[in-house]
């Protein structure tokens, strides 16, 4: 038995010792105990077994959209694909070879494209978006908004007729080819574009308009088209479109779907180089992004594949690459890393080495981040084919006084001393962000974003396709920037996962609360905005 | 020759000629050839028009037509309405390379009733157009070339029926980690039985081992046990673990797998209390789960959240096995029952069974998923830092169990029996290094040497922390954003990887001596712990399931996929996949990408329930056939067998991938290629031969240009240059 005098000393001794708070966290963990036990009182919550509808959907025809749907689709399940744009194939599409295989991007894309329009399970709806989702997992109802093309799909033979006659032909910049190319007001994005139909750009044609294209009016196509009347002025698509198939009184139509599961795979866009003003970009011509630099290296590009930059007009001799333009930057507001631009700079490095071989390369880097299969063996062959990685960002980019080239000034980090790189072109490491529209989407489906943007998974390492609503799944750019190796991973596993619940057939629901007790309604009616929303 | 100059922008969209064989009896081959311009990328080199004159003159062609876009829907519909209104019975376009659309005119063959393999194409677009843009006119002479070569083959074609086979609605997934528990469990929630092998006696592979996975900072046990429970629990998942997969034949959807179930000498009444782990006398087992940094006894549980939560006995250093007796009891009598060693004695269930002998399964499964993972990269191969010399000197994986609670310093990083003052973390040990043999980078060391620097500030905040770097690769989502933080956090990045480590003399410190790339001079640092940073390379029991399967290996050394960009999990094999880092290096969420995509591919199987063989496989002619075994020898897939009965050689059309070899080995040309039979490749070698007039030479200026002999005149009179060709007799 201590004495008092034995416990005081005792204590003192306790007093001297780092706090760690025992008694705190015994406390905590005591309310905590309490608070379950009282909350065990539980009432017993009736779980329902639902019907799963056997058909998906996956917003976004990319390249992970695309494979997500070919996996469900040859599993025997019914997929319906939304793409906002005219043509499936996303990005991959622009560009010429991927690394670090150098596989030219559209020949490898192009098949699964016609795959995915010809698979009996694939409802193909391109020229769409999704306006509205409701209800919950085996049970969304889906508004699809079916924009006009103006053409009618069925019939449309691909001809190319109507683009050559268009009066406005080749008078606008053409987005596939990052505006450096020219289209009309009636054009498919690019030749292999599925469905391979045209497409009236509601706001550069006269006739959508302003319901009149030169001395043709709406009335005379009507005429023409309804009533066979042969000698009514129409504009030169309709004249000489062989199928007829042109249609200026389309509308949109809004078109409800049933699915059991969602999949999101609406992919990214480009950072714009403009939140790096000292580059110039857009002030100079001889700086461009790595996606326009895509376009003039692609052989069906502006350009013809040769890397001619409109404004500089010849080959370059001495070129500039600079990597994390836009991306590993709190200024920018875009603190992650892009993941792929490391490399596919590394392989414009290589593809410029091959096409100008006199041109002398020269890219700017902080890390390259050369992590995947094959990717390091890359980065080794392109630095032996004589390009040159110097360790440091460029801080400006000026014109060379007197000349149309331009001067890259930056410090090289391994030498200790700034340096001035003379180039003919600078190429712009940008990074990736989600495709516009993705915030407004994400909210609609009561999906989260990440700090960065980004979809929120419901666990960064061990659910990555997941999200926290049960039935929705990401895939591919929407969730984090990645190469398409990755992406087709991930449209892969998103297919999996929504097979794992199509396969199944049935779900297990809680059902709703149908009790409210009266005495503490306020008749606020938030209660009932929630429950419009989740279709109850 | 087309006097007039050939105006590409003046080609009619569509154009057709009859063939000289439009009247011939319906019985024999009605060829249709259809050339498409691709929009401008074959009619900007190639006379278009007039190779479809041309191609109205060879034998057997019944119409020519050209097209802007054949591949399109209206492209397709001419194809099909020649078809529907009988005017040609075989087809043939001149177009792209067939890897391109062999598949969608096969397709619009077949919605027209016609055998997928009276299809051909030439390609004149990737062999013809492109390569030889600047000479068209030497172009299009080759694309008459070709063409005739691809008449005189389609007239020899023979119907091929697809086969399809049945597929067991059941998988084998080979391996356990989180890349196997993944794709098991996806396949099993969809309702299909999967059969989850794992060598050790417990699930969860090296994620178990992890103290804390970047960049959240999750305790890597409470993310994995979760599942790894699922999958002990699921009424579809039959684990079979403490088992190897011994051998594997069959193909697509019809797989028989032999599993070695090995003998854990404890049966399922174990309930885990840990009573003989206690009385086992033999304690200085070098740890496998602890790296060896600590020690367990002969009968263990590997951790503690072991699943299936089973003991096992370990027959290598067991007494029993190893001298035979374990205090006074002997083996035999233990089996016999007239003894018993203290394991036995200390437990109460009954559950230690030393007569328990390894069993051998067999199952049957449609498909297949890989999933065998990694090991790190041995350090010794960079023995310049010491490993195994120094105590200080550590693995990340080791770094994974100091810090780990549950490993064998409680959570404590101690070196030498003391709290580090000064620690480095070394990038790149072992990987991007032409010396050691892997080229390949490791991509996760970036990220856990990272982790692992943080760990270090978090639990000795007075700690020095270095991290010697090549390039930083934190490329995932939210890893740029921890990077950020821990060099906030005060832990230095030098840029340039250390040359040597030694021993500071009179002390139990080591030197890391180094060039700092970036302040261009060397440099030593003190270090209590240094950490190296190894990178991974295929488990090496990978290459059994190799063998058994005949999988290719990448460069690297791991398992290769169909295709590095678009197939990244299926193999050359139908119905076997690859996934996780089996493949290649990867970290925690891209491995389980990687399983859930190999689970859709298996599911694709499964769910369908049926798989098409390839029909261009070999063929044995029984009556020619004198069973020498020539063709099994040279057979990579073994699918040939002598049949005992009839003494003739059969082929096992799953398995058969139409490689060619038994063909080419037969003395007797019993064993033929369906598709590829000698007649038609030597059609198409006559055909080519035909236009047997002096080749020009064309000055490509930069090539040596040696003055060209005068080819010797071929013996035969062939006809004259291409375009007034007489009809030539079929072969």
């Amino acid at each position: 038995m201590a004495t008092e005098a034995e416990v005081e000393a005792e204590i003192e001794v306790e007093k001297e010792k780092p706090k760690t708070d025992i008694e705190g966290n015994t406390r905590n963990l005591m309310q905590s105990i309490k608070g379950k036990v009282e909350g065990s009182c539980l009432e017993k919550v009736e779980e329902k077994e639902v019907d799963i509808i056997p058909e998906a959907l996956v917003i976004g025809g990319g390249i992970a959209g695309m494979y997500a749907s070919l996996d469900i689709a040859d599993a025997g399940f019914k997929v319906h694909v939304v793409e906002r744009s005219a043509t499936i194939g996303g990005h991959m599409a622009q560009l010429d070879k991927t690394f670090p295989t150098l596989d030219c991007s559209a020949c490898i894309l192009t098949p699964r494209m016609v795959d995915v329009s010809k698979h009996g399970n694939i409802n193909l709806m391109s020229y769409s978006e999704v306006v509205g989702v409701e209800g919950s997992v085996g049970n969304f109802k889906v508004k699809v908004k079916r924009k006009p093309r103006y053409v009618i799909e069925e019939l449309c033979n691909g001809c190319s007729l109507c683009e050559q006659a268009c009066r406005f032909a080749y008078k606008f910049p053409n987005e596939f080819d990052e505006n450096l190319g020219k289209r009309g007001s009636i054009y498919r994005p690019f030749p292999q574009a599925i469905p391979a139909v045209y497409c009236v750009d509601p706001v550069r044609c006269q006739m959508v308009k302003k319901g009149k294209c030169g001395k043709a009016t709406i009335e005379n196509v009507r005429a023409y088209l309804k009533e066979g009347k042969e000698d009514v002025e129409v504009p030169p698509c309709v004249a000489i479109c062989g199928p007829k198939c042109i249609d200026f009184d389309m509308e949109e139509k809004i078109e409800e779907y049933n699915v059991g599961a969602i999949i999101v795979a609406t992919g990214y866009d480009i950072i714009e180089p403009e939140l790096m003003p000292e580059y110039k970009y857009g002030v100079l011509p001889n700086v461009i992004t790595g996606l326009e630099f895509e376009r003039y290296s692609n052989a069906s590009g502006p350009t013809f594949g040769k890397i001619i930059v409109k404004g500089v007009d010849r080959l370059p001799k001495d070129a500039v690459f600079i990597s994390c333009v836009g991306s590993r930057n709190k200024q920018t507001g875009f603190e992650y890393c892009s993941r792929v631009c490391c490399m596919y700079l590394a392989k414009h490095a290589h593809l410029l080495g091959e096409k100008v071989p006199d041109c002398k390369v020269t890219v700017l880097y902080q890390d390259v981040r050369a992590f995947g299969k094959g990717f390091e063996e890359f980065y080794d062959r392109v630095k032996g084919e004589g390009v040159n990685y110097r360790r440091g960002l460029a801080s400006e980019i000026y014109q060379k006084p007197g000349s149309d080239r331009v001067v890259v000034r930056g410090e090289d980090t391994m030498l200790g001393e700034p340096f001035e790189l003379e180039a003919d072109i600078v190429v712009l490491g940008v990074g990736l962000k989600p495709s516009a529209g993705t915030a407004e989407l994400l909210k609609m489906l009561g999906i989260e974003e990440t700090t960065d943007h980004f979809a929120k998974e419901a666990h960064l390492k061990l659910r990555p396709v997941d999200t926290d609503i049960e039935g929705i799944f990401v895939t591919g750019c929407v969730q984090a920037p990645r190469d398409i190796p990755d992406s087709v991973a991930q449209g892969k596993a998103a297919a999996a996962a929504s097979l794992a619940l199509l396969a199944g057939g049935k779900v297990k629901i809680r059902t709703p609360v149908e009790e409210i007790d009266e005495e503490l309604c306020l008749g606020c009616k938030s209660l009932r905005e929630m429950a419009d929303k989740m279709g109850a | 020759m087309a006097e007039e100059e050939y105006d590409y922008t003046k080609v009619p969209m569509t154009g057709s000629v009859e063939g000289i064989a439009k009247d011939a009896p319906e019985d024999s081959p009605r060829i249709g050839v259809y050339v498409c311009h691709c929009g401008i990328n074959i009619k900007m080199t190639i006379d278009v028009p007039d190779l479809v004159k041309y191609a109205a003159t060879l034998p057997n062609v019944a119409l020519a037509q050209h097209y802007i876009f054949t591949c399109s829907d209206p492209g397709q519909n001419l194809i099909k309405a020649d078809l529907a209104a009988g005017r040609v019975n075989r087809v043939i376009v001149a177009a792209c390379s067939p890897r391109m659309h062999e598949p969608t005119f096969r397709g619009t063959c077949v919605s027209e009733g016609l055998n997928p393999f009276f299809f051909e194409m030439a390609n004149i677009r990737e062999h013809c157009s492109w390569p030889h843009g600047d000479f068209p006119k030497e172009a299009t002479q080759k694309a008459k070339d070709l063409l005739r070569s691809a008449v005189a083959r389609s007239a020899l074609l023979e119907l091929i029926e697809e086969k399809k086979v049945d597929v067991t609605p059941e998988t084998l997934v080979i391996g356990s980690g989180v890349t196997g528990l993944y794709a098991a469990l996806d396949i099993a929630n969809s309702g299909y039985k999967v059969h989850l092998v794992e060598k050790n006696p417990s699930i969860g592979g090296h994620v178990a081992q992890l103290d804390r996975v970047f960049p959240k900072l999750d305790k890597a046990t409470s993310i994995l046990t979760p599942r790894m429970i699922d999958v002990g629990a699921h009424p579809n998942i039959d684990l079979m673990a403490y088992s190897e997969v011994e051998n594997i034949e069959g193909y697509v959807g019809n797989y028989k797998a032999t599993v070695k179930r090995k003998s854990r000498y404890v049966n399922e009444k174990c309930t885990g209390c840990g009573a003989c782990e206690v009385a086992c006398p033999v304690k200085d087992v070098p740890s496998e789960f602890d790296e060896g940094l600590s020690a367990r006894t002969a009968v263990y549980l590997p951790f503690p959240n072991a699943v299936p939560p089973i003991y096992t006995v370990d027959p290598e250093n067991c007494l029993l096995f190893k001298e035979g007796k374990c205090g006074d009891a002997t083996l035999d009598a233990v089996k016999e029952g007239k003894a018993v060693p203290p394991c036995m004695a200390a437990c109460k269930p009954n559950a230690i069974d030393f007569g328990m002998t390894e069993q051998q399964e067999e199952l049957d499964v449609g498909t297949i998923i890989v999933a065998t993972g990694y090991d790190i990269i041995d350090p010794t191969v960079s023995p310049e830092y010491k490993y195994g010399v120094y105590p200080n000197v550590i693995t990340g994986l080791e770094f994974e169990r100091l810090s780990a609670a549950s490993g064998p310093t409680g959570g404590k990083i101690e070196i030498n029996g003391k709290e580090p003052e000064n620690v480095v973390f070394i990038s790149c040990v072992g990987s991007r290094n032409k010396q050691t043999g892997y080229e390949h980078c490791s991509r996760v060391c970036c990220m856990y040497l990272a982790k692992q620097a943080h760990m270090v500030k978090e639990k000795l905040p007075d700690a020095k922390v270095t991290v010697c770097y090549q390039d930083v690769r934190a490329f995932g989502k939210g890893d740029e954003e921890f990077y950020g933080n821990i060099k906030i956090e005060g832990v230095g990045y030098r840029r340039g990887l250390p040359a040597e480590i030694y021993q500071k003399p009179g002390s139990d410190k080591v030197v890391v001596r180094a060039e700092d790339t970036l302040l261009g001079e060397p440099y030593e640092i003190e270090a209590d712990l240094v950490v190296l940073g190894v990178g991974m390379k295929p488990n090496e029991r990978v290459w059994d399931i190799v063998n058994m399967l005949k999988l290719s290996q990448s460069v690297d050394g791991f398992l290769m996929e169909a295709h590095p960009k678009l197939r990244p999990v299926d193999t050359a094999t139908d119905g076997v996949f690859i996934a996780g880092c089996a493949a290649s290096p990867k970290d925690i969420p891209d491995s389980i990408a990687q399983g859930k995509a190999a689970a859709a591919g298996s599911l694709v199987y499964l769910v369908q329930g049926t798989a098409t063989i390839e029909p261009a496989i070999s063929q044995i002619n029984e009556e020619v056939c004198i069973g020498c075994g020539s063709c099994a020898e040279v057979c990579p897939y073994g699918a040939l067998t002598l049949d005992e009965v009839s003494l003739v050689m059969t082929v096992n059309e799953a398995m058969c991938k139409g490689c060619g070899g038994c063909n080419a080995v037969c003395p007797s040309g019993a064993a033929t290629m369906k598709h590829f039979r000698d007649r038609q490749i030597y059609s198409q070698i006559d055909a080519l031969l035909q236009r047997a007039v002096p080749v020009e030479f064309v000055d490509l200026g930069g090539v040596e240009a040696a003055a060209p002999e005068e080819p010797a005149a071929p013996a035969e009179t062939a006809e004259t240059e291409g375009v007034e060709a007489e009809p030539v007799a079929a072969e």
